[in-house]
């Protein structure tokens, strides 16, 4: 079984952001990870792979530095990466579905295809379901159990309220994995120097007749999160306290 | 940075394997074992194994990864992130106190039964050096193996052991001989379910107290013979060889550990206003906090120059003890230090900083006092 990964390389959430220009951040001193819930997907499909055969082929569309995350994913057992390079800090949603088809239709299809069920940086939630749409292919997001039975996958997925969804797919499918899909496992030292060795094809994405140019999303602008403000003390007998904070909750924060 | 000129994207990875695994796996329990006393070190060196965390330089064949020096120094910078001095310093007894003499002089049979087993994390190991009367100064060591046929039988006491109540096999220092001199010592790989081997009790410790720490007796106990490390007579001589690799595997820990206080002080001295400024605003703290600073990178730098001479196959003995000095003075006087920034909050057993304060305590004593390391860095020195 042949299975694609599509693995982002995105910033620590816990990094601090700082801002250079108006639609960009300054990314060099930013510590950057594979994007979590991608990780769900890279374990998922090597548990598979080595429990029935195959191959683990990881898809990472972005900038040069990006090949750390794809050796991470490498140590974690997959066994050979494509890697689009892009020049700039955001790609939308559309041009990434098209990289990822074009790419996945010259490697050959595979049987199956895991995604995160969104990227921790611009979560806009969208690239699976494009990449899944343009494949002519059907989609389960935020799968936190999967089976496969031959040609068919049940998929899990939570969907509030402590209720649970079991869909049936047929193979190819796209899979938008979750926490509780499976516990990504530490990599071995062994895997980490086998890692180097594993190959990883590299193309722009210009070769794929994909101009960074045509994207249908840009960005417009980015701003820092104000900072938030003190807290306020209420001072006063305590009816006072308790209608000036009525007051507040009311008139100023709106939130009664 | 400095650190891009020694480290490149594998040593990096490697790093990020350890630093996930102590968040992860190690630093959430630390205060249960801690208050426990004691950490599950089967359960621990077993995961430890078979990422393959134990056995960076030993060689494939016995369970090891057959990497260098720079990799073992990355493994002990992020061991050193535990929140605890006793889980690190079971590790280190474990991969660099008391396996390397079994990989430098033992035979095929104590590689395969002993090396392998504890690399793997199915077996933990101790090492058997100290006594009562015998610290620093091993020579005084009085356990005696007599050989006796196709055994040796010994019997004596071995204090301070770290993973002592948990030990699979300890490597073993003993007398074999009553002459004067150093070709009277010979080293073993005593398994513990042997009879005539008892654990006299847990001591209690100011600090490291999640590590186990045993007095040992060992009472006409009979080890095989083939259990002998390398030659009879020549323990002394391999012993103070293993030496080397034990004061390496604790100079890491001091740097890491005295920037970890010193960031854990600044923190605290950022929000503690005192006189109507935050501490870190004065003069005396800033300039202190510099000279550590200063201080911490000079041990950093003499330890990957210790580790670029080994890797060249140079002796870098002299070195080692000089940087295992430098690093006990300098965990002491930052930990000190350090708590002093934090003022009364720094007594209060909740406070990460008088942890650390209790378990740095030992690096100017295990492993050769501060005043025999000072006595060796005369003897390299001709003095």
């Amino acid at each position: 079984m042949k299975i694609c990964v599509c693995v982002k390389h995105v910033p620590d959430t816990a990094a601090t952001i700082k801002l250079a220009g108006d639609t960009a951040f300054d990314d060099a001193d930013v510590k950057f990870i594979s994007n979590p819930y991608d990780e769900f997907g890279i374990e998922e499909a090597v548990s598979i792979v080595e429990k029935e055969g195959g191959e683990v082929v990881i898809v990472t569309i972005g900038k040069e530095a990006a090949t750390s995350t794809i050796r991470s994913a490498m140590a974690m057992g997959a066994h050979r990466a494509i890697h689009v390079k892009t020049d700039g800090q955001f790609l939308d949603s559309t041009l990434t579905a098209r990289a990822l088809k074009a790419v996945m239709e010259e490697d050959g299809l595979p049987d199956l295809i895991f995604t995160g069920k969104g990227s921790v940086d611009t979560e806009s939630f969208q690239t699976q379901y494009r990449l899944a749409k343009s494949l002519g292919l059907p989609i389960v997001n935020e799968v936190s159990t999967l089976t496969l039975e031959g040609q068919k996958a049940i998929a899990q997925r939570e969907i509030g309220g402590g209720e649970k969804q079991v869909l049936e797919l047929g193979l190819p499918c796209v899979i938008g994995a979750t926490k509780g899909l499976n516990e990504p496992r530490y990599p071995k030292f062994p895997d980490i120097m086998k890692a180097k060795k594993k190959e990883i094809k590299e193309m722009a994405l210009s070769e794929l007749g994909i101009n960074e140019a045509d994207a249908k999303v840009t960005m417009e602008k980015m701003e820092a999160v104000p900072e938030r403000s003190g807290a306020k003390m209420i001072e006063g007998s305590v009816d006072d306290q308790v209608t000036e904070l009525v007051r507040i909750l009311k008139e100023e924060e709106k939130v009664i | 940075m400095a650190k891009s000129l020694y480290f490149n994207k594998e040593h990096d990875l490697v790093r990020k394997a350890v630093r996930d695994f102590v968040n992860k796996e190690i630093n959430p329990h630390v205060d249960e074992w801690e208050e426990k006393g004691i950490a599950p070190l089967h359960d621990i060196f077993k995961k430890m194994g078979e990422l393959g965390f134990l056995g960076i330089r030993y060689p494939e064949k016995w369970g090891g990864e057959d990497l260098d020096y720079w990799h073992e120094v990355v493994v002990l910078e992020e061991c050193a992130r535990i929140d605890c001095g006793g889980v690190p310093m079971a590790m280190a007894v474990q991969s660099n106190m008391a396996t390397p003499a079994i990989n430098d002089f033992g035979s095929d049979y104590l590689k395969e039964t002993y090396l392998k087993p504890a690399l793997k994390g199915d077996m933990v190991a101790a090492i058997a050096v100290t006594e009562p009367d015998a610290g620093s100064d091993v020579a005084a060591l009085k356990t005696f193996a007599k050989k006796e046929g196709d055994h040796y039988v010994i019997n004596g006491s071995k204090t301070f052991i770290t993973n002592g109540t948990q030990a699979d096999f300890l490597t073993l220092l003993a007398r074999t001989s009553d002459d004067p001199g150093y070709h009277s010592y010979s080293l073993f790989a005593v398994p513990t379910d042997l009879p005539g081997f008892s654990i006299s009790k847990k001591l209690d410790k100011l600090g490291m107290r999640s590590s186990d720490t045993a007095e040992l007796f060992f009472d006409d106990m009979k080890v095989p013979a083939k259990n002998l490390i390398g030659v009879e007579g020549e323990g002394f001589i391999h012993q103070m060889m293993q030496f080397q690799h034990e004061r390496f595997s604790i100079i890491p820990m001091a740097y890491v550990w005295s920037r970890r206080m010193i960031d854990l002080a600044v923190e605290y001295a950022k929000n503690r206003i005192v006189f109507g400024k935050p501490l870190i605003k004065k003069q005396v703290i800033r300039h202190r906090i510099a000279g550590w600073l200063t201080e911490i990178e000079c041990l950093q730098q003499l330890t990957y120059h210790i580790v670029r001479m080994k890797m060249a196959g140079q002796d870098a003995s002299k070195e080692i003890s000089m940087a295992k000095l430098k690093g006990g003075e300098l965990l002491t006087q930052v930990a000190d230090g350090c708590l002093q920034i934090h003022g009364g909050m720094g007594l209060m057993n909740e406070t990460r900083i008088s942890r650390m304060y209790r378990d740095c305590r030992l690096m100017a004593i295990g492993g050769g006092a501060n005043e025999v390391m000072s006595d060796v860095i005369a003897n390299f020195s001709g003095l």
